[in-house]
């Protein structure tokens, strides 16, 4: 059986294109006939628990040992890849105009709203480097962070495949993510650098070598490579 | 008032709610009126204020609203009138929660990712001023907080 997701809170029949319905009563719609929790968007939402993340997570580690961070990178490509078509659709269908004919800061704020609605977490991106060829994205309250609490490593390998994905996605050029700075590792936020393979590598070489978030800006922005 | 209703209802669950806990609402109602009559005043006066408004900031700097292409004159009046609806609805049911989380929270990213935060914060800061020519001080001492709460989170990098 098919089931037809349509999006019909009071909020949406009386307003279908207003931008701001990200509280959770006009973001979400629950249907406890059909056992669905459907989003502004017309998609699918679950709900899970701290547990099934640790269960995730832990479990996977079980499985593959160290391998299971680079899995859970990739699944977070795939999705991210797969949310970049996504959002193209749902932004148009909402502002009646391509994303490519949007202001970047406007469209990236857009694509990751439903996300902080959803619980993933609020973020920051900052663009300062950008000509340079790299970004910087914080993130306050990453879902796996906050569940696996202080555990002395970067956990959120999900989110830098997910923005490795969807930027990849949107700007036609392969980007690769890594995780930086960790709300895991005891900082107050997560951080997160974006760029070419080449720049990904090596701040994941310093990382090995003990360097932090601040070093790893610092010898970008210096233009050093290894 | 509708925010404080739900969490009530959420928190009495099972249980009979205390005095202290049903406070709220008698307050309401002792304020009801002059909510009343500030809000019908206010969407009198919606498109006046918000023409002073931005009469009284161009006088401050001319250029806060971009010149030629980058006029964004009538961007900041659709706007500033969107939050301006939402600000009065929040005065009338006593809901500045309401008004957080359905507006204000997504309108902050925005006017950040447009770099408007200068921009928000003359706009709550003059807003101020005029509504209060407007109101009598009874009427201003409902309104203005809400103002506040738009000029901070709005006009705050």
């Amino acid at each position: 059986m098919k089931l037809i997701l349509d999006h019909q809170t009071p909020a949406k029949i009386h307003n279908p294109k207003n931008h701001h319905h990200y509280s959770f009563k006009d973001f979400f719609q629950f249907d406890a006939d059909k056992g669905t929790i459907v989003d502004w968007n017309d998609a699918q939402n679950i709900l899970a628990t701290e547990d099934f993340i640790i269960g995730l997570v832990e479990g996977l580690e079980e499985e593959v040992g160290e391998a299971s961070a680079a899995i859970m990178y990739t699944i977070g490509c795939e999705w991210g890849q797969k949310d970049a078509f996504f959002f193209e659709k749902w932004f148009e269908k909402e502002f009646d105009r391509p994303v490519r004919q949007a202001s970047l800061m406007f469209l990236l704020e857009t694509w990751w709203w439903p996300f902080t609605a959803q619980g993933w977490g609020r973020w920051e991106v900052d663009m300062g480097d950008r000509r340079q060829g790299f970004m910087f994205i914080n993130l306050f309250d990453s879902a796996l962070a906050r569940t696996l609490g202080d555990v002395g490593k970067p956990v959120c390998h999900l989110y830098a495949g997910l923005f490795s994905g969807f930027f990849t996605e949107m700007v036609k050029k392969q980007l690769g993510c890594i995780e930086i700075q960790c709300y895991s590792m005891g900082e107050t936020y997560c951080k997160f650098l974006l760029g070419g393979q080449e720049r990904i590598d090596a701040a994941s070489f310093w990382l090995n070598e003990g360097a932090t978030a601040k070093d790893i800006e610092k010898r970008l922005r210096s233009g050093e490579l290894k | 008032m509708l925010s404080q209703m739900q969490r009530l209802s959420f928190n009495v669950e099972g249980r009979y709610a205390s005095d202290e806990e049903l406070r709220f609402i008698p307050e309401y109602l002792k304020t009801y009126e002059l909510r009343l009559q500030t809000y019908q005043k206010l969407q009198e006066i919606e498109q006046l204020v918000i023409q002073q408004v931005m009469e009284k900031m161009l006088a401050q700097d001319p250029n806060i609203l971009g010149s030629g292409t980058t006029d964004i004159s009538a961007k900041c009046k659709r706007d500033t009138t969107i939050v301006w609806r939402y600000s009065v609805a929040a005065l009338l049911m006593d809901d500045p929660d309401t008004l957080r989380e359905r507006c204000l929270l997504w309108f902050q990213t925005i006017m950040r990712a447009f770099r408007h935060q200068k921009l928000c914060q003359a706009t709550y800061t003059a807003m101020q001023d005029v509504v209060k020519q407007h109101l009598t001080p009874q009427q201003s001492s409902l309104f203005l907080p809400i103002l506040d709460l738009n000029r901070r989170l709005l006009g705050n990098d």
